[in-house]
């Protein structure tokens, strides 16, 4: 390779970043235990390392105290070993956090890896899943992330997530078109809607993950949450 | 003798002084100065090529450009990798193979399995010679080296290209549990050993293997 020409980095074990990003697109995680992945996005590694799919197996154990949405559990494998392991997603954006004793709630589709010091739950929000505990989890974006402090507006394409904010809410914001003049306008579209009407709304202490772009991401089946009264998405038992 | 240089990561521009490369056909994005575009048959390789490539499938629309000025090139957006060649043989699928300089040669080689699950074909293009070719990725490829002690092994919907004495084999994680319906989706990796360089891309095509 010619330096000269601005030739690409070559990278092997040792000069491969340790949990750390390799580029936007590319995150390489410094494998020594066990990590959990979204299916399919490990790209390449070095040393040994073994895939184990959840279910019944040696990691019974580590899966019951970090999973706790057996019914998407078939979207996710175990790497465990030892090595470099690079993991990608559609050339999206990637990025890592780190979690001290928190939670952050994140879309299903968006997260693609977390170590075991944090445990994955369903959010009561469909299509959200929330990791607490301690730990590095690794996320994907469609361009990147933008934090921000709420109180805070967002619009709901760009949500990513949010960490420890009490109060994701939806806000609409249509007051132009009440009224019989509004009323048409909202039906027909005649005179225009800015498509902006509706909000997710934070208040609160914590923080909120947009992306730099109102593409959404895959939704990954966060799994169905048990059918009782009062469980959001959970429709009640027809005949209470 | 052409030039390469990327402008930006996406376009691929090529100072050219009288002499010819061949791209990709319909990669050319603008050009300033005069060219002239000719379509070549079967990669380019003669009739030799001809054959081959519609014997393995591996087929290859290539044109060659002639001129002075300056060509820029560009395929769908996707980044746009510079590879210098001294005497070593790339090894790339063809639908990642954006431009090579006229003094490289291109061919076509056995890939066994790894091909198959790529989706590919049993066939991958390659390209010998002294000077310069861009690969195109979905996403900038990162470069890895294999060295004895240190094989790599590669999802082979990541895998791009490769240069160097490599061998490669088809491992697979696939046992009881695959077919008990917990499979890992990791099942399939190409394994890379001995001294070389493999392209690898931040995104997964959609592989046979893949799903297993």
């Amino acid at each position: 390779m010619s330096a000269a020409m601005g030739g690409p980095v070559v990278l092997d074990p040792y000069t491969l970043p340790s949990d750390d990003n390799v580029n936007p697109y590319a995150f390489s995680v410094d494998l020594n235990g066990e990590w959990f992945l979204q299916r399919g996005k490990m790209v390449a590694y070095y040393g040994r390392i073994d895939f184990h799919g959840l279910g019944h197996g040696p990691l019974d154990r580590l899966i019951s105290v970090n999973f706790h949405s057996p019914l998407h559990a078939a979207d996710w494998v175990v790497a465990q070993g030892q090595g470099k392991m690079l993991l990608a997603d559609r050339a999206f954006d990637i990025n890592s956090y780190d979690l001290a004793d928190g939670n952050l709630t994140i879309r299903s589709g968006n997260l693609l890896a977390f170590q075991p010091g944090l445990s994955l739950k369903q959010s009561i929000i469909p299509g959200f899943l929330t990791l607490i505990g301690t730990g590095k989890f690794v996320a994907a974006s469609n361009g990147a992330v933008v934090f921000v402090e709420p109180p805070v507006r967002v619009d709901p394409q760009a949500l990513v997530g949010w960490a420890d904010c009490p109060s994701p809410c939806h806000h609409y914001d249509h007051a132009y078109l009440r009224g019989v003049l509004g009323g048409v306008r909202m039906l027909t579209g005649l005179g225009g809607v800015s498509g902006e009407e509706h909000q997710f709304e934070f208040v609160g202490a914590g923080q909120v993950l947009l992306q730099s772009s109102e593409r959404l991401m895959d939704d990954i089946d966060t799994g169905v949450v048990p059918r009782q009264p009062g469980v959001p998405a959970g429709q009640p038992h027809s005949g209470l | 003798m052409a030039l390469f240089r990327l402008q930006g990561s996406r376009v691929l521009a090529v100072d050219l002084s009288g002499d010819a490369v061949k791209a990709k056909n319909g990669a050319m994005v603008a050009y300033d100065g005069k060219m002239t575009f000719k379509r070549l048959t079967g990669g380019g390789d003669g009739l030799r090529g001809i054959v081959t490539r519609r014997i393995t499938g591996e087929s290859m629309t290539v044109m060659e450009v002639r001129g002075h000025g300056v060509c820029w090139f560009a395929d769908r957006a996707s980044e746009v990798n510079l590879v210098r060649l001294t005497g070593e043989k790339l090894y790339v699928e063809a639908s990642n193979l954006l431009c090579t300089e006229a003094t490289l040669r291109t061919g076509t080689t056995f890939t066994g399995l790894r091909g198959a699950s790529e989706g590919h074909g049993l066939f991958t293009t390659t390209v010998e010679g002294t000077g310069q070719a861009a690969l195109v990725s979905d996403g900038p490829a990162v470069v890895l080296r294999v060295s004895p002690q240190f094989p790599l092994q590669v999802d082979p919907g990541a895998y791009v290209a490769h240069t160097g004495n490599l061998r490669q084999h088809f491992q697979s994680g696939v046992n009881w549990r695959t077919f008990a319906g917990e499979a890992s989706g990791e099942a399939f990796q190409i394994r890379f050993e001995g001294d070389g360089l493999v392209y690898v891309q931040p995104s997964e095509r959609t592989t046979v293997g893949g799903q297993v």
